[in-house]
């Protein structure tokens, strides 16, 4: 709902901007002719320079330099004008006043933690990358310590989550795994996350995508998943709780102190998962796994584990049934034992 | 005609051990249950005090059978004779106790096996004992020290094949210590009374009675 809103806007502000996307797309080339080589930091500081790489995966690139740099001038630079700049509010309206009403709202403003230059959709980032930005102003260290007086297995929570599936509104959350690739040579070695160049040297071009997805059809089977799990030795998954809507009113929410709140959520709440690729501008592409992957007994993601949500329905009869053979040892002997009690009196 | 005598059976550190490991597993087994199936198991209040006492009581069994260990191996020094079944059990023996307890028992026939200090249990017994002490405890400890430091261990986790395969393996370990409670509480009363096993747990000696012909 609030992606469709988003696309409408970006359409009425291509429209409005009157430019075609050859246009725009030329137009942005003139400006990142200068702002996109990083000699312009020497000539007037890193406010200047922008990654054309990041830029390019960016909405913002979508509808151009100009729908937030209007008035500049033909003769910018040597005019010395500073050109104006666009309020996010000016498109972000909603967003900002939800914003505004959040504990957060006096800490930090919007580019304290979106740069307009590499903002990206929250699907085509990592949670990691998400946290990265939580992590400019609140130091690591410290949050870990803060949650470790509540929150057992505090690193592995703060691992498997971004901050904002706590701290903010969305109530359901789905899982993404993200590729890990082995760090040394130890055989238990860390795993990092991958990055599209590390990967493009495991298997050149985009043929990593194969190893994932080996009938191309975009989307990961669970038997796709399984034969990545068994025969990817130095290439592991690793799931992380992303939120299902993005919201902004930063908060504490009450039901999180509550570890029933992801842990009772049950196998019906662990049907929806993504794996994201990474592309080469740093942006995750993800593709739809099959429902339910998540809860698969073994190889279908065999690092991920959430205790109570993620249990194995085969595996929870197994466990029964071995606990069933030890009652019948009571029931049934017992029986025979009780119906042949006068032998043992005799005795 | 039978006589009646007391013997020494189970001395304290061992008494100690038991109950300590008894009261540990059923807390487990009971928490355990809340971790896995919280939406149906709710007896500790909350999820976080079920996994606290979860691994509060994971770490006195653990405690309690590194006791159990060092008490057989290097101050009893029975561990072998006690728990290890001997070649003429593993030919004769649990043949003779399975068909005393499955067959003859039912009949008012006499246990074949008489509990002694030095061979207090029977082959079944040892069979049993030694698979749960020396094997299915171990494995369940390993595997609840990972799970209770993953993030630290991670790399170990993967080098045994994963969070799933372990998590999976802590679960089927578990059923199978459950399902040991219900069978071995109910073979504890077979004695001569239903209590006559339990007694000698609780204070170390056991009446053991002895009839004319085996005399």
């Amino acid at each position: 709902m609030c992606n469709a809103r988003y696309l409408l806007l970006l359409c009425l502000l291509a429209g409005i901007t009157g430019l075609s996307d050859a246009a725009r797309a030329a137009h942005n080339e003139s400006c990142l002719g200068c702002h996109g080589e990083k000699a312009i930091v020497n000539r007037g500081g890193s406010r200047l320079y922008l990654d054309p790489a990041r830029f390019a995966g960016t909405s913002h690139a979508v509808i151009g330099c100009n729908s937030c740099h209007a008035k500049v001038a033909a003769s910018h630079p040597a005019d010395g004008i500073r050109p104006s700049r666009a309020s996010c509010r000016d498109c972000h309206a909603p967003v900002q006043q939800e914003y505004g009403n959040s504990l957060h709202a006096d800490k930090a403003d919007c580019v304290d933690c979106h740069n307009p230059h590499a903002a990206r959709n929250h699907a085509t980032v990592s949670g990691r990358d998400i946290n990265e930005q939580c992590a400019k102003c609140h130091e690591h260290g410290q949050i870990v310590g803060s949650h470790a007086k509540w929150l057992p297995q505090t690193s592995l929570h703060l691992d498997a989550l971004p901050c904002i599936t706590c701290h903010t509104g969305s109530q359901n959350y789905y899982i993404t795994m993200y590729i890990t690739i082995k760090g040394n040579d130890s055989p238990t070695g860390d795993f990092r996350l991958a990055t599209h160049e590390e990967l493009a040297r495991i298997a050149p071009g985009r043929q990593f995508v194969a190893l994932l997805d080996s009938n191309g059809d975009g989307k990961i089977s669970l038997q796709e998943l399984r034969k990545f799990n068994k025969g990817a030795a130095d290439m592991r998954l690793w799931g992380m709780m992303m939120p299902e809507v993005m919201t902004h009113s930063f908060q504490i929410l009450d039901n999180r102190w509550d570890c029933t709140f992801c842990h009772s959520s049950g196998p019906k709440a662990m049907q929806t998962s993504y794996l994201a690729i990474p592309e080469k501008d740093g942006r995750y592409n993800r593709l739809t796994v099959e429902k339910g992957a998540i809860l698969d007994l073994l190889y279908g993601t065999p690092d991920f584990y959430m205790m109570g949500a993620t249990r194995s329905h085969t595996l929870s009869v197994i466990g029964l049934m071995i606990i069933g053979g030890g009652l019948l040892m009571p029931i049934g002997h017992g029986t025979l034992r009780f119906l042949t009690r006068k032998n043992r009196k005799e005795h | 005609m039978s006589q009646q005598e007391q013997i020494y059976l189970t001395p304290m550190p061992v008494r100690i051990w038991h109950w300590l490991n008894a009261f540990g597993i059923v807390t487990l087994c009971i928490t355990g249950a809340q971790i896995r199936f919280p939406e149906f198991v709710n007896l500790f209040g909350t999820y976080k005090a079920a996994i606290r006492l979860h691994n509060t009581a994971g770490v006195v069994v653990s405690i309690s059978f590194g006791l159990w260990l060092f008490y057989y191996l290097f101050i009893a020094r029975t561990l072998a004779k006690i728990y290890i079944p001997s070649l003429d059990d593993l030919k004769e023996g649990l043949f003779r106790q399975g068909v005393y307890y499955f067959f003859a028992y039912f009949f008012g026939y006499p246990n074949p096996h008489e509990a002694t200090p030095d061979n207090k249990f029977n082959p079944l017994q040892k069979a049993a004992y030694l698979m749960i002490m020396l094997v299915l405890l171990p494995l369940v400890i390993a595997s609840g020290i990972l799970l209770m430091n993953v993030d630290p261990l991670r790399g170990w986790i993967i080098l045994l094949g994963g969070l799933k395969l372990l998590v999976g393996s802590h679960f089927l370990i578990a059923c199978m210590f459950c399902a040991f409670l219900f069978t071995h509480i109910y073979l504890a009363t077979l004695g001569h009374t239903p209590f006559a096993h339990f007694k000698p747990m609780w204070t170390g000696w056991e009446k053991v009675e002895h009839s004319g012909e085996q005399k």
